[in-house]
């Protein structure tokens, strides 16, 4: 469950006194481009600077950062592999056959798995920067400043708290299931899971109902403020954002035709 | 397993966003007017969207190794509905993509269509249909749940092979090799999470079965003939 702690890395970040809006122009112009690149080499360049820059500059611990790079790995290399086997087009670089069945890998195919390994780290690496770097509450602002409906804000909001609050909930119900020897087999982690799950989703409700005469006791009217305070924006770290995608867009433009094989 | 950030071509994302955009404005719009209507309907869907995150933020076990989380979205139509489940399907994947880093921002339309519309509207179908026809209780949770989480999987290898066909064969050929390799780590999955959810159920219907009278998931019938055969 420590993963869910990301929201707690990014209060906490080198570049928590950056606007938000200029953080997330950062990582969704860069997360475009990726997109947008034909080959690897820009979407590699965005998820070696965008790695660097959340190591370096908002002083996420690199072990952290690591072991959340697996988590996209497994889907990627994955569905990579039947990409490389299914899709076509150019020369045939590999041909082999098993059991009775055969394989060809082509130019075109490896290509496409590789470019699509790229564009996820490309992407993941900015999805990471945006996650560690900008804290959920600057979120909602920026949602706020979008005009969205505000019960849709509102809910997020209210689901956020209670994520939280379910969180200790479950460490707690786990552990105390974990040492009475609940997870020791199949068919007790499978009894252990529904009781937790049973009981985290009636205590979840007398959470709401709480709540609900909590909110009412405090003349709630349907509508949560939300304290909307922008930082400073320094043209300098705009100068910096906006030459950094150019510099992206410019590689991805210009290393179009230069495919791997 | 969602689709990654990156991984989905530009014009793919924005045709899923386009595709999910009804189904969740018309979920907004029911939302507005519940809010209206009854004070108490936005705190606790908010527990239960905050359930829903944290349900699918456990680790299951698997019997292929792999590790592997439940959607919990099949639970969410059993209880408030396909339209209320897409709504708060959007806001559980956004945080999952943000806390946990599964899925994206780019592919959020694309796993919203397979995780919060598709696989629901078939799990609450189902659900209707079996008590419709006077099921068991607890069968019929069973296959809500565990044909929700497999039907998410079918249509994401649908999107995946839409947007990357084969040379062979095109979109039917790449269909079945993503859909081959999901359902190694998946079948095993969807069997747990039906059972969990239909055990989780029987806790609810023990202790509290006077929300699920609310919610209008079961009806006081049900809810005497379980508590009999349970007791």
């Amino acid at each position: 469950m420590m993963e869910l702690y990301l929201d707690g890395y990014a209060q906490e970040n080198g570049l928590r006194e950056v606007d938000s809006r200029l953080k997330l122009l950062f990582g969704l112009g860069a997360i475009l481009i990726t997109l947008s690149s034909s080959t690897p080499w820009a979407p590699l360049f965005i998820a070696g600077s965008m790695a660097a820059v959340t190591i370096l500059l908002a002083k996420i611990p690199g072990r952290l950062y690591f072991s959340l790079l697996l988590i996209p790995l497994s889907f990627s290399v994955f569905s990579a592999i039947v990409i490389l086997f299914v899709s076509g087009g150019g020369a045939p670089l590999l041909t082999f056959s098993v059991a009775g069945a055969s394989f060809m890998v082509t130019t075109g195919s490896a290509n496409l798995a590789l470019l699509l390994l790229a564009r996820t780290f490309g992407g993941m690496c900015s999805l990471f920067f945006i996650a560690l770097s900008t804290p959920m509450i600057e979120i909602f602002s920026f949602m706020h400043s979008l005009h969205l409906p505000a019960v849709v804000i509102d809910l997020s909001m209210l689901i956020y708290h209670f994520i939280f609050v379910l969180i200790g909930e479950v460490i707690s119900i786990y552990n105390a299931q974990t040492i009475r020897h609940g997870y020791t087999s199949l068919k007790r982690s499978l009894r252990s899971l529904a009781m937790l799950g049973g009981m985290l989703f009636i205590r979840a409700w007398q959470q709401g109902e709480e709540l609900i005469m909590t909110m009412d006791a405090r003349c709630y009217d349907g509508k949560l403020e939300l304290p909307g305070e922008w930082k400073n924006i320094k043209p300098v770290t705009v100068a910096l954002i906006v030459s950094y995608l150019l510099l992206c867009s410019a590689l991805a433009y210009s290393s179009a035709s230069m495919a791997i094989f | 397993m969602h689709i990654m950030e990156g991984f989905l071509p530009l014009y793919w994302c924005i045709f899923w966003s386009i595709i999910s955009f009804p189904f969740v404005a018309y979920g907004v719009y029911l939302l507005k007017r519940l809010a209206g209507e009854h004070r108490d309907t936005l705190p606790l869907l908010a527990v239960s969207g905050a359930f829903i995150f944290v349900l699918s933020s456990l680790k299951l076990p698997s019997v292929t190794g792999s590790c592997s989380h439940p959607t919990g979205t099949g639970l969410g139509a059993i209880l408030f509905g396909p339209f209320l489940t897409a709504i708060l399907g959007v806001i559980v994947l956004l945080y999952q993509a943000v806390f946990l880093a599964h899925g994206g921002l780019t592919t959020l339309g694309a796993n919203v269509f397979s995780m919060a519309i598709a696989g629901p509207f078939l799990g609450y179908g189902i659900y209707r249909g079996g008590k419709a026809i006077g099921l068991n209780t607890f069968v019929t949770i069973f296959l809500a749940a565990a044909l929700t989480d497999l039907f998410t999987y079918v249509i994401t290898s649908l999107q995946l092979a839409l947007a990357f066909p084969a040379q062979m064969g095109g979109i039917i050929t790449s269909f079945t090799t993503f859909a081959a390799i999901f359902a190694l780590t998946q079948i095993p999955l969807a069997i747990m999470e039906g059972i969990i959810i239909a055990l989780t159920f029987k806790h609810i219907i023990q202790a509290r079965a006077d929300i699920l009278l609310r919610l209008n998931v079961l009806t006081p019938d049900q809810v005497k003939k379980v508590q009999e055969s349970i007791a």
